[in-house]
C-alpha cells in the first residue's frame, strides 16, 4: 500500500524524521519495503496483510501511528451544498440480497462540471502512481485510498427508472465493463441493476454504460458494504480484481458507507455540483460491534512477561477498541466496525504486544518436560544412505519434482502420473514417477560444462496415482558415467561400469543390514536387454540396476554409457533387517585355500555360489571370486576362474588335513556339475593364515 | 702366559681401530678375514700358539682366544648390519616427497541438505525431534486447519499449486503442525523439514518449489519469550554469537500474535545504502513465527486454556542463500557440479 506522507498528514500531526517514523512502523508491524521521494512529499510503499484492511488507506495508517505515537486523530470536515430534494425520491435503492449486500448508502451530486482534477487532488492520485482521470472518477479514487472504502459513481441519467436494485445476475446477463469487454454474469454473482439491467457488478466493477464522461452532468454516488466470500468468488471466476474489489474481499467497514458518501459529495460540491438532502441508506440488519472478553492475566500467560493494567486500556482505547471493566482482570472490549481482525482474545493479546514492543519481550528457552528420540528410523537410514554414497564417490543432487510429460513419456515407468492442474508451464505439469530424468540432466548439464566422470544420486519421493489415491514413495536413484574421480599420479583412473553402480547397491543393503538379497537377470524398460538385473529382498523387488537404453540416452543427447540404479527406499524400509547379533571372534587361526580353474565362460558366478552354499561345507566361513579372466594364455571359449576359501572352527585349530578333505569336496562337485579343470601350475595353496 | 694375555688384547686394540675405518662391506670383510681366515686369520694363528704354552695354561688360554673370537663375529655383524639399513637411501634416487598423497575420491552434500542438517542438529540439541509429513496435501490440512477460511484472500499469498479441487502440493510445512498434533497429545517439540511447493515462475530469488524448516512447541505454560529464547539461540548458532536478532510484528492466519524474525544483514551490516541483499535497510527477513493461533489448537482438539505453543518456519535454501551469500536461488537446483562440490566441507 502506497503511503503518502502529506496526505497522512491531514490525519495526524507528525514531526519525528523519516528514518524515525519508518522504524516507528515496523516495529508495530507495518513494514516499510520500499521509499520514494516525489517533490517534497516522501512516497512509502508499506506491507500490508490480509486479515488487515483497515490499513489499506491512509486513516488506518494515521490510525495506526496514532496509537504508537499516543496522538489524536485530526478531525475531518465534510460540508455540503445541498438542493432541495431528498436523495430517496430520486433514486429507489432495493436490496434483494441482503446476505450477500447488507448495506448500501448513496446520495445524488447534481450539475457536475467533469473537467480535469484540481491540483491537489491531481497530486493525491499521482502520489497513488495512478493517473489523473477526471475530478469525479479521481474523487472516487481520493475516497478509497483515504478511507480504504471503496465508492463508485453512476451517471444518474443512464439509471434507467431511477431504480438501483442489488440483486444476483439473471443468466445470460452480460455487462460491459469499463475496460470494454463484456462480462458473461452468472447466477450467482451479484449485481447492481436499474430498472433494465445490470450496471455494476457489484464491489467489483462498474459498466462502461452508466459510467461518468465529459458529458455527465449528474451522479449517484454508490457506497455500500458486500459480502466478502461473495464478491471473491466473483472475482476469482471473473478474473477481474480491482482496487475495490481488494477491499471488500478483506472486508470493508460496514459503519461506514454513509460516511464515505458524504465525503465524495462533499468533495463533487467543491467542484460545483449540488448534492440530494440525506444520505439514502439501506442497512436492513443493523450490526452491532464485536465484543471480546479479555482476561488480562492471559496477556502475560502467553507473552511471558507482566504487563500494566494501564499500558494495556491505554493502548487498546487508542486503537478506537472500548474497555469495560466487567470485574477485576476481566474486560469487555468492543471492537470498531473496521477491525474486521480482531476476534479472540488472543487478537486482543497481539494488539497489547505490538504496541508494547515485541523487542520489550524478554528471551527465555522453553522447559524440557518429555525426551523422545531426535528422528524416525527412516531418517535415520536416509543419513546413513547419504554418507555412504558419498564415500563410494557420488555426488548428491536435488532436483525438482516437476516433470515435462514429453520427457516423462520417455522413461516408460509404468506409473500413472499426477497431473498439476495450474502448472508454471506446460513442461512442468507432472509430478515425476523417476527420479532418473533429473539426473539425467544433471549428467548433461556437467557434461556440457566439462566434467567427464559424473556419479549422482538422489533420494527423495516420485509420485504417482494408486487407484483413487495419490502417492509418495521414497526413492534413491544413481546414475554413473566415465572416470571415478581426478587423474592421479600415483594411479590410473577407473572407467564407471556397471558393477560398480551394482557395488553401490549391495553396499546400502548390507550397511542397512538388509540381508540376504540377491539379484536376479530381468529386463526392464529403462534398460538394455541382458544388461539389467533385479534386487530382490524378502522375496520382493526393490530395485534394480543396469546400462541405461541407447535410445533414452540417445534423447538425452548422452554419447557415453550410462550406468543407473534404482532402489524403492519405501518399500526397503518397510521390510525389517536382521537383527544385528555381535560373533564371538575366534581364538583359532583360518585356514585359506585359494584354487583356480579352467571353466566354460558361460558359467555364471552366482550358479558356482549357489553350489558351494548347498554343499553346506562345515566351517567354510568365506567364499569369494578374486580373479577373472581370459586370454591366450586361456583356451578360447573359456575363462580362469580363482576363487578363495577361508575355513575356520570356533573352537579349535582346523587340520590341514581336514580342510584337504573338504576342499576336494568342493572341487568334485564343481568339476562334475560345471567341468571344471584345475588349472595347470593352479596349485593347491596350503598357506594357514593367522588372523 | 701373561704375554699371551697382552697379546691378546692388543688384537683386541687393533680390531677395535680396524673397525672404526672400515666404512664400507667391503673394507669390513677385509677386516674380518683379518682375523678369522681360516688359512691365515689372526686367530687361527693364536690357536697354533696353544701348543708352545704350557699344558696347565692352555685351556685358561683356549678360552680367552674364543672370547675374542665371539667379540670379532659380533662387531663385525653389527657393523654390516648397520652398513645396510641406509643402503638404498644413500646410494639410490632420492623419493620425492613434495609429490601430492593419494587422495581417495568421494562424493558431495547438496548443500542444501548440508545445510538443512546442520540446522536440524541445532534444534536436535535443543530437545526437537524431526517429524516428516506428505507432499500432497488435501485443503484440509494445508488451509482449513490452519485458520485459513475457503475463499479468504490470505490464501493469495501461498499461491497454491492444485492436483484436484481438494489435493494440493503444500505450500509449506505446517500442515505437519495439524498432523502431528492429531497424532499425540503434547508436550510436542518438533521440526519439520521438507519440499514445498508455490506457483512461482522461478527467477533469482523465486521458485516453485523450495525446502522449509518448520518448528513447533506446544505444552503447558508456552510464552512468547519462549518463542524468542528458542529462535534467538538457533540463529546465534547458526550465524554468530554476537548477531543483532530483530523480532516485528506479523501476521499469518495460524499463529496469533505473529512475528517476522529479521538478522543483521551479514553482508553490509546495515552500513550500504545500496547493499542488494537488505536493499539498505540493514535487516534481512529470515522467519515467520507466533504463538500456535488458539483455532489451530482447538481444530487438533487441544484446549487453549491449558496448552499453549509457539511455531515457526523459514526457508532451508533461502536462508543458505543468504548465509553463503549465493545471488540466485536457482544455482542450488542445476546441480552444477563445480558449485555443489564446493560445499563439501564447511
Amino acid at each position: 500500500m502506497k503511503i503518502s506522507l502529506d496526505w497522512l498528514k491531514d490525519y495526524i500531526e507528525l514531526d519525528l524524521s523519516l528514518p524515525d517514523l519508518i522504524e516507528k512502523l515496523n516495529m508495530i508491524g507495518l513494514i516499510v519495503e520500499d521509499r520514494e521521494e516525489q517533490g517534497s512529499d516522501v512516497i512509502l510503499d508499506i506491507e500490508t496483510y490480509a486479515n488487515r484492511p483497515d490499513t489499506l488507506g491512509h486513516l488506518g495508517i494515521a490510525r495506526e501511528l496514532a496509537a504508537a505515537l499516543d496522538l489524536g486523530l485530526k478531525e475531518q470536515k465534510w460540508p455540503l451544498t445541498e438542493f432541495e430534494q431528498k436523495t430517496s425520491e430520486l433514486v429507489d435503492v432495493q436490496i434483494w440480497e441482503d446476505d450477500l449486500c447488507p448495506r448500501y448508502s448513496g446520495i445524488v451530486v447534481k450539475g457536475i462540471q467533469v473537467g480535469p482534477s484540481p491540483e491537489w487532488l491531481r497530486k493525491r492520485i499521482e502520489a497513488m502512481g495512478l493517473k489523473p482521470v477526471n475530478n469525479v472518477v479521481d474523487m472516487t479514487n481520493y475516497v478509497l485510498y483515504a478511507t480504504a472504502h471503496p465508492i463508485h459513481a453512476f451517471d444518474l441519467a443512464k439509471i434507467s427508472g431511477g431504480r438501483i436494485i442489488i440483486r444476483k445476475a439473471n443468466g445470460g446477463e452480460v455487462l460491459r465493463s469499463l475496460e470494454d469487454s463484456d462480462i458473461a454474469l452468472t447466477p450467482e454473482m451479484l449485481v447492481i441493476a436499474d430498472g433494465k439491467k445490470p450496471v455494476a457488478l457489484a464491489g467489483i466493477i462498474g459498466g462502461e454504460e452508466s459510467s461518468v464522461k465529459e458529458s455527465t452532468q449528474d451522479v449517484f454516488i454508490e457506497s455500500a458494504f458486500f459480502d466478502p466470500i461473495s464478491i471473491r468468488k466473483t472475482s476469482k471466476k471473473t478474473g477481474i480484481s480491482t482496487d475495490a474489489s481488494y477491499r471488500f474481499e478483506r472486508g470493508a467497514d460496514i459503519s461506514f458507507p454513509p460516511q464515505a458518501a458524504l465525503m465524495a459529495a462533499s468533495l463533487l460540491t467543491q467542484f460545483g455540483g449540488r448534492a440530494s438532502e440525506g444520505i439514502t441508506d439501506a442497512y436492513p440488519k443493523p450490526r452491532k460491534e464485536k465484543t471480546v472478553v479479555l482476561r488480562h492475566h492471559r496477556v502475560s500467560d502467553l507473552l511471558g512477561l507482566e504487563i500494566d493494567e494501564e499500558f494495556s486500556v491505554r493502548t487498546l482505547g487508542s486503537l478506537g477498541f472500548q474497555v469495560e471493566v466487567q470485574q477485576e482482570g476481566v474486560w469487555q472490549v468492543k471492537i470498531p466496525h473496521f477491525r474486521v481482525d480482531i476476534e479472540r482474545e488472543a487478537d486482543l493479546v497481539e494488539e497489547i504486544a505490538r504496541f508494547y514492543g515485541y523487542d520489550k519481550i524478554p528471551a527465555s528457552v522453553p522447559p524440557l518436560r518429555v525426551l523422545e528420540p531426535p528422528m524416525e528410523p527412516r531418517r535415520e537410514k536416509i543419513n546413513k544412505i547419504r554418507h555412504l554414497l558419498f564415500h563410494n564417490g557420488f555426488d548428491e543432487v536435488l532436483n525438482f519434482s516437476f516433470s515435462d510429460p514429453e520427457k516423462e513419456a520417455r522413461l516408460q515407468t509404468g506409473y500413472k502420473a499426477i497431473e498439476i492442474r495450474n502448472p508454471i508451464s506446460s513442461k512442468a505439469s507432472l509430478l515425476k514417477t523417476t527420479l532418473l530424468g533429473g539426473l539425467l540432466e544433471n549428467i548433461v548439464w556437467n557434461k556440457n560444462r566439462g566434467a567427464e566422470g559424473i556419479h549422482l544420486f538422489e533420494i527423495g519421493n516420485i509420485y504417482f496415482w494408486q487407484k483413487e489415491t495419490s502417492r509418495e514413495q521414497l526413492t534413491l536413484t544413481l546414475a554413473s558415467t566415465g572416470p571415478v574421480g581426478p587423474v592421479q599420479w600415483r594411479r590410473k583412473s577407473e572407467e564407471t561400469d556397471f558393477f560398480r553402480v551394482k557395488g553401490a547397491l549391495e553396499s546400502v543393503l548390507t550397511y542397512l543390514r538388509h540381508e540376504p538379497f540377491s539379484f536376479k537377470e530381468e529386463d526392464h524398460p529403462l534398460f538394455e536387454q541382458k544388461f539389467s538385473l533385479a534386487l530382490i529382498f524378502k522375496e520382493a523387488t526393490v530395485g534394480y540396476c543396469g546400462l541405461l537404453k541407447r535410445n533414452l540416452l540417445d534423447s538425452f543427447s548422452l554419447k557415453d554409457p550410462v550406468w543407473a540404479a534404482e532402489l524403492n527406499l519405501a518399500l526397503l524400509f518397510k521390510k525389517q533387517p536382521y537383527s544385528f547379533q555381535y560373533t564371538p571372534v575366534s581364538r583359532f587361526p583360518s585356514i585359506t585355500r585359494d584354487v583356480s580353474f579352467i571353466a566354460d565362460q558361460n558359467v555364471d558366478y552366482q550358479d558356482i555360489k549357489e553350489v558351494v552354499e548347498k554343499l553346506n561345507i562345515p566351517n567354510l566361513k568365506e567364499f569369494d571370486i578374486y580373479d577373472r579372466f581370459s586370454g591366450s594364455s586361456i583356451p578360447k571359449g573359456k575363462i580362469s576362474l580363482s576363487v578363495r576359501f577361508v575355513f575356520l572352527h570356533p573352537q579349535r585349530t582346523l587340520l590341514a588335513k581336514e580342510v584337504d578333505e573338504l576342499q576336494e569336496k568342493i572341487i568334485d562337485s564343481l568339476v562334475t556339475k560345471f567341468k571344471f579343470q584345475l588349472r595347470k601350475g593352479g596349485k593347491i595353496d596350503k598357506r594357514i593364515r593367522k588372523d | 702366559m701373561k704375554d699371551f694375555k697382552a697379546k691378546i688384547e692388543e688384537h683386541k686394540e687393533r680390531f677395535e681401530k680396524a673397525l672404526t675405518r672400515a666404512i664400507d662391506e667391503k673394507s669390513l670383510q677385509e677386516v674380518r678375514n683379518t682375523y678369522m681366515s681360516r688359512k691365515r686369520g689372526a686367530l687361527k694363528l693364536l690357536f697354533e700358539e696353544l701348543k708352545t704354552l704350557k699344558p696347565e695354561d692352555r685351556a685358561e688360554a683356549g678360552q680367552m682366544i674364543n672370547k675374542l673370537k665371539m667379540h670379532v663375529q659380533k662387531k663385525i655383524e653389527s657393523s654390516l648390519k648397520k652398513l645396510t639399513v641406509p643402503k638404498p637411501l644413500a646410494r639410490e634416487r632420492r623419493i620425492d616427497l613434495t609429490l601430492p598423497g593419494q587422495k581417495e575420491y568421494w562424493g558431495a552434500q547438496h548443500p542444501v541438505s548440508l545445510f538443512q542438517q546442520e540446522m536440524e542438529n541445532i534444534f536436535i540439541a535443543m530437545g526437537f525431534s524431526i517429524e516428516e509429513g506428505p507432499e500432497i496435501e488435501t485443503d484440509y490440512y494445508n488451509f482449513e486447519a490452519l485458520n485459513f477460511p475457503p475463499y479468504h484472500p490470505a490464501r493469495d499469498d501461498w499461491d497454491t499449486l492444485y492436483i484436484t479441487d481438494d489435493l494440493l502440493l503444500r505450500t509449506h510445512t505446517s500442515p505437519v503442525q495439524i498432523r502431528a498434533m492429531e497424532k499425540r497429545k503434547p508436550p510436542i517439540r518438533i521440526i519439520v523439514p521438507g519440499k514445498v511447493y508455490r506457483r512461482e515462475t522461478p527467477d533469482p530469488t523465486h521458485l516453485p518449489m523450495f525446502y522449509q524448516l518448520e518448528g513447533l512447541v506446544v505444552d503447558k505454560g508456552i510464552t512468547f519469550a519462549h518463542l524468542k529464547g528458542t529462535l534467538e539461540h538457533f540463529l546465534k548458532t547458526l550465524f554468530y554469537e554476537k548477531i543483532k536478532i530483530r523480532f516485528r510484528p506479523s501476521f499469518f492466519p495460524f499463529t496469533e500474535p505473529s512475528a517476522e524474525v529479521d538478522i543483521e544483514c551479514i553482508v553490509c551490516g546495515g552500513k550500504d545504502e545500496e547493499c542488494r541483499v537488505c536493499d539498505g535497510s540493514g535487516w534481512k527477513e529470515i522467519l515467520g513465527s507466533g504463538m500456535v493461533d488458539p483455532q489451530v489448537l482447538k481444530n487438533v482438539n487441544v484446549d487453549p486454556e491449558e496448552y499453549a505453543g509457539f511455531a515457526f518456519g523459514m526457508g532451508i535454501d533461502r536462508t543458505a542463500m543468504f548465509a553463503y551469500q549465493i545471488p540466485d536461488i536457482r544455482y542450488f537446483y542445476e546441480n552444477d557440479l563445480r558449485f555443489t562440490r564446493q560445499f563439501n566441507l564447511k
